[in-house]
């Protein structure tokens, strides 16, 4: 188990490494024939399997240092999640090894672990601990948590599932966001909530980064990956595409989805004119049938 | 393996969570929890009491002077509560994956600690039968023996509880990639249940001339046969034909490490798909 490395003693080295990482996923996959396979052939990669295979993330190679804050940016469906998955070490990579460096935060999905028959108290010291905090820094910290996630106290001890989502996530928010671990990952989890509740989340993300924390960020807004994050990996087709500034990585990305725009546009536009050709066509041909 | 062991050991803690959670929601649930959770076997047990004890006579198999020392009923209770456990593993060993899978996918912690918290919960829930198996001793005049609470308790536990972890390493890996597992196993369960002989002495099923010699092997070959025979054993500890035969206690020694290795190696060759799967 990698031991979390906090403060001096890294400062040089980086926090997060990736070699040539890849994973695949099956498509299409006979249940049947797949559990055999695994139990036959084992990691081997089955040669008749092979136009079956997808890879939604293939040699990606990246190092991340302290206190950087990284935006991925790419289409959905590229694999931004899946290799967020891959940081926060949930996910087995099938080619190459990612190392991490200290204790992850994941704000990947805020109400992981809250269970719907406990209380939002509970449910505070339950997840919290289940995330390495002592139930003294709970004790400490749990009217923070509550009055940062806008519960209101009668309702702290009711169990969550008479709980609105929103305040399911906000209390998701609230208890993750107290953690001290050295790597935050977020996945879109800023698109939550009301307006009044995100500016107290980007706050909160700032005082995190002040801190020289690392924070690989996941987000289709281009205001938030501006706001928090100095460098930008844009992901495309299950690759690594760029590794420059964020604001190079989004002009490249959105230079991309306008290509793709116009591409469809001419595409439309030339359906349309087939369309409208042989419908021309058809008058032509059977007018006297169709009056 | 060492170092995975090792990493498990490290999150001992997040395993005494997920058990307290899981414990606390199920007795809570309803202000009666553990009366509820103890009246359907002591339920079964009644009936069974009477139709294999009353009707059709299963008691015969039990020797005359066991009669003394707790008769039919106490053998049917000291079988039946830690079968009930075993039920109960056998039950929620298919979930013990997908019920977590957000946390899973969230949380960065050795696999294996989810199937070990549900086996664990089991656990808890079997100490919990003592307090009601005690009272049967008592009000039915059990003794026990020091043969009984030195060996055969212990070693039954033990061997209950690794077959159990074994078998649910092995259910709830399969089971996220094959999730008709769940359904083959309500079936297996009930099998099972008379195939390990809960209700009537295994004397019965190996001194009768009828049943042929092949088929008492392969009886006696079920490891969960000797483990319930000790757990009954406790109790009946001075009788030879209520104390496992010498290829049943092979067979649940051997068949319950093997469970657990056979369970642990699946769970860790699925881990990658699973994981995907979630």
């Amino acid at each position: 188990m990698a031991h979390p490395t906090y403060g001096a003693g890294l400062t040089t080295g980086p926090v997060i490494e990736a070699k040539g990482l890849g994973v695949k996923f099956a498509v299409n996959r006979r249940r049947k024939r797949s559990l055999r396979e695994m139990f036959i052939h084992g990691n081997k990669r089955d040669p008749n399997a092979e136009g079956d295979e997808f890879w939604p993330l293939r040699d990606v190679t990246f190092e991340i240092g302290k206190g950087e804050c990284v935006g991925i940016v790419g289409k959905n469906g590229t694999g931004k999640s899946t290799l967020l998955k891959l940081i926060a070490g949930v996910l087995i990579p099938d080619e190459g090894e990612v190392h991490v460096h200290g204790k992850v935060a994941p704000l990947l999905e805020l109400r992981a672990g809250f269970n719907d028959n406990l209380t939002g108290r509970e449910n505070v010291y339950l997840v919290g601990s289940l995330h390495g905090m002592t139930e003294k820094q709970i004790d400490e910290r749990f009217d923070e948590i509550v009055d940062f996630a806008e519960i209101k106290s009668r309702f702290v001890d009711t169990p969550v599932r008479h709980y609105s989502s929103g305040m399911k996530v906000r209390l998701g928010f609230a208890l993750i966001s107290q953690l001290e671990h050295p790597i935050m990952l977020v996945d879109e989890v800023l698109a939550v909530g009301d307006k009044a509740f995100k500016r107290k989340c980007y706050e909160a993300i700032d005082r995190m980064l002040a801190n020289q924390r690392t924070m690989v960020l996941v987000s289709h807004n281009e205001k938030d990956l501006r706001r928090f994050c100095n460098r930008g990996l844009y992901i495309k087709g299950g690759g690594l595409a760029l590794d420059t500034d964020i604001d190079a990585a989004l002009a490249a990305y959105n230079e991309d989805t306008k290509l793709e725009i116009d591409e469809r546009k001419k595409r439309d536009a030339a359906k349309k004119k087939r369309a409208e050709q042989a419908e021309q066509d058809g008058a032509d041909g059977d007018g006297g049938q169709a009056a | 393996m060492a170092s995975r062991a090792l990493a498990v050991w490290e999150h001992r803690k997040v395993v005494g969570l997920l058990v307290r959670r899981d414990l606390k929601v199920k007795y809570q649930q309803s202000v009666l929890g553990y009366a509820w959770t103890m009246l359907e076997p002591l339920a079964l047990t009644m009936v069974y009491f009477f139709v294999f004890g009353v009707i059709l006579n299963a008691n015969r198999g039990l020797p005359e002077e066991a009669m003394a020392q707790g008769g039919f009923l106490l053998f049917l209770v000291a079988g039946i509560l830690p079968w009930n456990t075993f039920g109960a593993i056998m039950s929620e060993a298919p979930r013990a994956m997908i019920t977590h899978s957000k946390l899973i996918t969230t949380m960065k912690v050795p696999r294996e600690i989810f199937p070990l918290a549900t086996v664990g919960t089991k656990f808890v829930e079997y100490l919990l039968t003592w307090p009601v198996l005690i009272v049967f001793v008592i009000v039915l005049g059990g003794r026990p023996s020091w043969e009984g609470v030195l060996v055969w308790l212990p070693l039954a536990i033990v061997l209950q509880f690794t077959f159990g972890l074994g078998l649910t390493l092995f259910l709830s890996a399969v089971n996220v990639l094959l999730r008709d597992v769940e359904r083959l196993v309500r079936i297996v369960t009930r099998l099972l249940f008379y195939g390990s002989a809960i209700l009537f002495p295994a004397a019965m099923v190996l001194d009768s001339a009828e049943v042929p010699a092949w088929a008492k092997t392969a009886f006696q070959l079920n490891p969960l046969l000797g483990i319930f025979e000790m757990h009954r054993s406790v109790w009946f500890a001075n009788f030879e034909e209520l104390t496992p035969t010498t290829v049943a206690l092979a067979a649940s020694v051997i068949g319950s490490i093997l469970m657990l290795v056979i369970g642990y190696w699946t769970f860790r060759r699925l881990e990658m798909s699973v994981l995907k799967e979630l």
